[in-house]
C-alpha cells in the first residue's frame, strides 16, 4: 500500500514536470543546459517567450550534407529567423564518432556553409538527445513561446528511398509550414512525421 | 557477320558488377535465357564488407532502403523491389531494420509476346552502406538475357535462397488487438510450431522499434505483445512482416490486419453523456440519498427565510463534489501511469478500505437515528460536519457525498469508469468531470430554487422521522459492504469487523448520552468512547486478499462443483486462466467479460466456472492434463449432456457467442 502510494505520488510528480523520457506534442519541452561553440552555457529556458527550433546535426552525415550543400537548411534557418524563432543546432555525436567536432571546427562549419543558427550546442554524452528521443540527423523540433512542443520529425517530405537524388527545393518543408501555422495561431496540421537521415551517433 | 560479332561482343561485356567503397553490387539472374510471355527473378546482390549493412524497405529509426531504377527494352516489365525478410540491427539506443553483410533485392521481370532477343537490362542502383557511419552510393549494372528455355544459371541457388526469404502469406488464423498502447498479435499454430516470432512494421508510427516484443507460446496458439509507437499516430493497418523461427529454419510472413481506430472520438461524447446520467442516478442510490435528502430538507426551512442565500451552499457543495471527482481521476491516472493495471472498483479490493467504509455507514446510520452532533456545540442537529461557516460545511458535504458514493459506483458504473481509464488521460478527466457535474446538479438546482420543494409539507416533526428512517438505507449499504468483505477475508475477520462496528456504535451512543454536568464522569465517558473508537480502528484488517477479482464461491472451479453442475445437466463454461497469461487476459477483455457475453451466459443459464492457475494448483493441473494440456488458456464448454467442446485458444466475441449459442 505504502509503495503504491509513493509510486502514485512520483508518477504525478513526473507527469507534472515532464521529466519523462519522451516529449509529447503540446506538452512542455524539458529544459536543458548545454555549452555552445563559444564556450558559453545556453539553456532552453533562456528563450521562453520565443519560438525555438532544435536541429540535431552531424556534418559528416550525407543526409545533413545534402541539406546544407543545397542550401535547404540555410533557407529554413532564414525563414525561422524572419519568424522570430531561435535556432539551436545540437550535436549529440559522442567523442570519436562521426560529427563530433571542436568548437573551432563547429564555427568553421557555420561560416563556410553560411549557416545562421543562434547557437551550435554540444551534447557529447547524448543526454539531451536521449531526453528528446532524437533519432536521426537531421531531426527537427519546434517549440512555441510557451515552451510547448509543436512539431517533431523530418525537416521535409523528401525522406524515403531515393532521397539522394531528390530535389529538396521541391520538397514540402514541415518546419516552415509549422512556423507559418504557429504564426497564424493555428494548431499544426502535421505535428509528427518520421524523422529521416543517419542515426544520431550516441555514446554507447 | 563481323558487325554482328562486334555487336554481340558489346553485349557480352555488359557490366554485371559495380564496386563502390565498402560494398559491391552484382546483377544476378536465375536464368541466362528467357522466352516471350515468361518471367524470371533478377536481383541486385549487395556484397558488403564484414559488419556493414544496408536497409529494408522500412529502415527503422534511421537510414534508407535502396532504390533501383531499371532501363528496359520494349516488351519487358518489372515488379517493384521484392524485399526479403530483414534482420534487426540495433544501433544503441536506436533500432534499425536491414541486412548485414549480404542481401539480394529481387525483382521479377516479365516479357510480352513481342520481344527482340537478346535483351539488355540495366539497373541504376542508389543505396546506403552503413556501419557506424553511412555512405551513400550509386552504381550502374546490366545484364544480357538471350532467348531460350529457362535454365538454371550459376546464381540460381543463391537467388532461390532469397526467394525463400520473401514474406509469404500467413496461413494461420490471426488477429490483432490494441489494448493500453500495446498491440497483441494472436494466432493459431495449427500448421506450424514456432519457437520465436518478431514483428517488423512496414510503416513509421505503428510500433516502437526499440522495445522488446514478448512472444508467448501456448499449446497451439501464440500471442505477441508489441508496444505501440509513442508518437500517438493512428495507423489504419497493423501492417508488416513477421519473422518466425523453429527447428526447421527461419520463415517470413506478411501480416496485415485492420485496426479499429475511429470509434474513440465518437464514443467520447456518448461516454460523457452516460457519465452525466450516471452521476444523476447516483443521487438516489442508497449510499448517497439519505445524506443528500437530509441536507436538502434544510432548504425548506430556509425557503421561509429569504435572507439566506441557499444558492451559495449549492455552489460550494458542487465545488466539493467536482474537486473530489477530479482528485479521484488524478489518482487513477497516476496509478495508471505508474504501470498499475486497474479498473474501477479496485478500491473494493482492499479489506482496509471496505472496513473503513463499513464503519462510516454504520456511524452515519447511527447519527441519523440519534440526535448527536460531532465536534459542535452550535446545536444544529441536522449536520454531520457542522462548522461555523455554512458554505464551507456544504463544501465538506460534497466531499462526504463522493466518499459515500464510492462503493455504490463500483458495481454500478465499474465498466464505464474502467473504460474511461483506457482513454487518454485528458478524456478520463473529462469523463470524471461529467460524472461530478451530473452528481452535483440536483442539489445545485434545489439550492437555487428551494421552492421546487414546496410540494413537501411544512417543516415539522416529520422531518425528524424521515431522517431516522434514512438510517436504514445506510445500514443496508453497510451490510452490502460486509458481504463484499466476506469474499476476501475469513469469517473470523468479518466477525471482528462487526465487533468494531458495535464498539463504534457504543462509543457514539456514549457521546450522545453524555450530558452530565459532573466533569469527572463526563471525561470518563468521553475517554471510554475514544478508547472504543481506537479499538474499532485497531482491529481493521489490513492484509490484502491476494485475489485480484472478487468471485462468489460458485464461480470458482472445483472438480466437485463441476460434477454437481454436470449431474444436474447444466451447461458449464470452464475458463482456465492465470494472471500471468497474456492470451488469457486479452481473451477475457475482448470476449469473455464483455457485457454481451455476460448477458448471453445469464440468458442461456450457462454456468461460468473459473480455474485460476496463477498459483500452483494440483487439481487444475491434473484437469488440464486430462485434456492433453500443460498450460493455460483452455476453454471448455460442457453441453448439458455429452463430451465437452474445446474452444479455440484465441477468442473473439463473435466466436465465443457462436459456441455459446450452439451448445444448447
Amino acid at each position: 500500500m505504502k509503495n503504491k502510494f509513493y509510486t502514485v505520488i512520483i508518477a504525478l510528480f513526473l507527469s507534472s514536470n515532464s521529466l519523462i523520457a519522451y516529449v509529447q506534442i503540446d506538452e512542455i519541452s524539458p529544459d536543458f543546459k548545454l555549452k555552445n561553440s563559444f564556450g558559453d552555457y545556453v539553456s532552453l529556458s533562456d528563450y521562453r517567450g520565443k519560438k525555438v527550433i532544435l536541429e540535431w546535426t552531424n556534418h559528416g552525415c550525407p543526409f545533413v550534407a545534402k541539406h546544407y550543400s543545397t542550401g535547404n537548411m540555410q533557407s529554413t534557418q532564414n525563414y525561422a529567423k524572419d519568424s522570430g524563432a531561435i535556432w539551436l543546432s545540437i550535436i549529440s555525436s559522442a567523442p570519436g564518432t562521426q560529427g563530433f567536432v571542436s568548437s573551432a571546427k563547429a564555427n568553421d562549419l557555420t561560416s563556410s556553409r553560411n549557416a545562421i543558427p543562434t547557437h551550435v550546442l554540444f551534447d557529447s554524452d547524448g543526454t539531451v538527445g536521449r531526453m528528446y528521443d532524437a533519432k536521426t540527423t537531421p531531426h527537427m523540433f519546434i517549440i512555441d513561446e510557451d515552451g510547448r512542443l509543436k512539431y517533431q520529425g523530418a525537416i521535409d517530405d523528401a525522406g524515403g528511398r531515393g532521397f539522394m537524388s531528390k530535389d529538396l527545393l521541391e520538397a514540402n518543408n514541415y518546419v516552415k509550414k509549422g512556423l507559418k501555422e504557429i504564426l497564424q495561431e493555428k494548431s499544426l496540421s502535421i505535428p509528427v512525421t518520421k524523422p529521416y537521415g543517419c542515426s544520431v551517433k550516441y555514446a554507447s | 557477320m563481323f558487325y554482328f560479332f562486334l555487336c554481340y561482343g558489346s553485349f557480352l561485356t555488359a557490366q554485371t558488377e559495380y564496386t563502390a567503397s565498402n560494398s559491391k553490387i552484382i546483377l544476378v539472374s536465375e536464368s541466362t535465357t528467357l522466352q516471350p510471355k515468361d518471367s524470371l527473378y533478377l536481383g541486385i546482390k549487395f556484397e558488403l564488407e564484414k559488419d556493414w549493412h544496408t536497409y529494408w524497405e522500412n529502415p527503422g529509426d534511421a537510414g534508407e532502403g535502396a532504390v533501383i531504377k531499371w532501363s528496359l527494352p520494349d516488351g519487358v516489365s518489372t515488379s517493384e523491389i521484392l524485399w526479403p525478410g530483414p534482420e534487426r540491427i540495433p544501433v544503441d539506443p536506436l533500432m534499425t531494420f536491414g541486412y548485414n553483410n549480404e542481401v539480394i533485392l529481387l525483382t521479377k521481370i516479365s516479357t510480352s509476346d513481342k520481344i527482340d532477343f537478346p535483351i539488355e537490362l540495366n539497373a541504376q542502383v542508389s543505396w546506403f552502406t552503413c556501419k557506424d557511419i553511412c555512405i551513400p552510393q550509386d552504381g550502374n549494372v546490366s545484364i544480357v538475357i538471350n532467348e531460350g528455355e529457362l535454365n538454371k544459371s550459376n546464381d540460381y541457388a543463391e537467388i532461390k535462397q532469397y526467394v525463400d526469404k520473401l514474406p509469404k502469406e500467413f496461413l494461420e488464423n490471426y488477429k490483432v488487438e490494441k489494448l493500453d498502447e500495446k498491440y497483441f498479435l494472436q494466432s493459431t499454430l495449427e500448421k506450424n510450431n514456432f519457437d520465436s516470432i518478431y514483428f517488423f512494421p512496414r510503416e513509421y508510427g505503428l510500433t516502437d522499434y526499440v522495445e522488446n516484443q514478448i512472444y508467448e507460446k501456448n499449446e497451439n496458439s501464440f500471442s505477441l505483445e508489441v508496444k505501440a509507437s509513442k508518437t500517438g499516430m493512428k495507423l489504419p493497418y497493423f501492417d508488416g512482416v513477421i519473422k518466425a523461427i523453429n527447428s526447421e529454419g527461419t520463415f517470413f510472413f506478411d501480416v496485415n490486419f485492420p485496426l479499429n481506430i475511429q470509434n474513440e472520438d465518437k464514443n467520447l461524447f456518448l461516454l460523457l453523456v452516460f457519465a452525466f446520467l450516471g452521476g444523476l442516478i447516483l443521487n438516489i442510490m442508497p449510499c448517497v440519498f439519505p445524506i443528500l435528502s437530509i441536507k436538502v430538507l434544510r432548504f425548506i426551512q430556509y425557503s421561509e427565510d429569504s435572507s439566506v442565500e441557499t444558492y451559495k451552499f449549492g455552489l460550494s457543495y458542487s465545488l466539493g463534489v467536482i474537486l473530489s471527482f477530479l482528485l479521484i481521476a488524478l489518482i487513477l491516472i497516476g496509478l495508471k501511469s505508474s504501470g498499475e493495471v486497474i479498473g474501477w472498483g479496485f478500491q473494493l479490493q482492499y479489506p482496509l478500505v471496505i472496513s473503513i467504509l463499513f464503519y462510516l455507514f454504520i456511524a452515519l446510520g447511527f447519527l441519523f437515528m440519534s440526535n448527536l452532533v460531532i465536534g459542535s456545540q452550535l446545536g444544529n442537529l441536522n449536520s454531520l460536519v457542522k462548522v461555523n461557516n455554512e458554505s464551507f460545511e456544504s463544501f465538506l458535504t460534497g466531499i462526504l457525498a463522493v466518499v459515500v458514493a464510492s462503493p455504490c459506483t463500483a458495481p454500478f458504473m465499474g465498466s464505464a469508469i474502467g473504460f474511461a481509464l483506457l482513454q487518454p488521460s485528458f478524456n478520463s478527466i473529462l469523463i470524471f468531470l461529467s460524472l461530478g457535474i451530473g452528481f452535483a446538479l440536483p442539489y445545485f438546482i434545489l439550492s437555487i430554487k428551494p421552492t421546487l420543494l414546496s410540494f413537501l409539507p411544512r417543516p415539522g416533526p416529520w422531518m425528524e422521522t424521515f431522517k431516522q428512517f434514512m438510517a436504514f438505507p445506510m445500514w443496508a449499504s453497510a451490510l452490502w459492504l460486509l458481504w463484499v468483505l466476506s469474499g476476501q477475508v475469513d469469517s473470523d475477520t468479518v466477525i471482528l469487523v462487526l465487533i468494531g462496528g458495535l464498539a463504534l456504535s457504543l462509543s457514539l451512543w456514549l457521546l450522545e448520552k453524555n450530558t452530565t454536568e459532573i466533569k469527572l464522569v463526563k471525561w470518563i465517558l468521553r475517554g471510554t468512547a475514544i478508547v472504543l473508537i481506537g479499538f474499532s480502528i485497531y482491529i481493521i484488517p489490513t492484509s490484502y486478499s491476494t485475489k485480484k477479482e472478487i468471485f462468489t464461491k460458485d464461480e470458482i472451479y472445483s472438480e466437485q462443483r463441476l460434477r454437481e453442475l454436470r449431474n444436474s445437466n447444466q451447461i458449464v463454461f470452464l475458463n482456465f486462466t492465470a494472471d500471468w497469461c497474456i492470451t488469457c487476459k486479452v481473451n477475457e477483455r475482448v470476449a469473455l467479460k464483455t457485457q454481451k457475453v455476460q448477458k448471453i451466459l445469464k440468458r442461456e443459464s450457462i454456468n461460468y466456472l473459473e480455474a485460476d492457475w496463477t498459483r500452483k494448483d494440483e487439481m487444475i493441473a491434473s484437469k488440464l492434463e486430462e485434456f492433453g494440456r500443460s498450460g493455460v488458456p483452455l476453454y471448455l464448454l460442457y453441453p448439458s449432456k455429452g463430451k465437452p467442446i474445446i474452444l479455440p485458444e484465441i477468442l473473439t466475441e463473435d466466436i465465443l457467442i457462436k459456441y455459446l449459442l450452439e451448445v444448447r
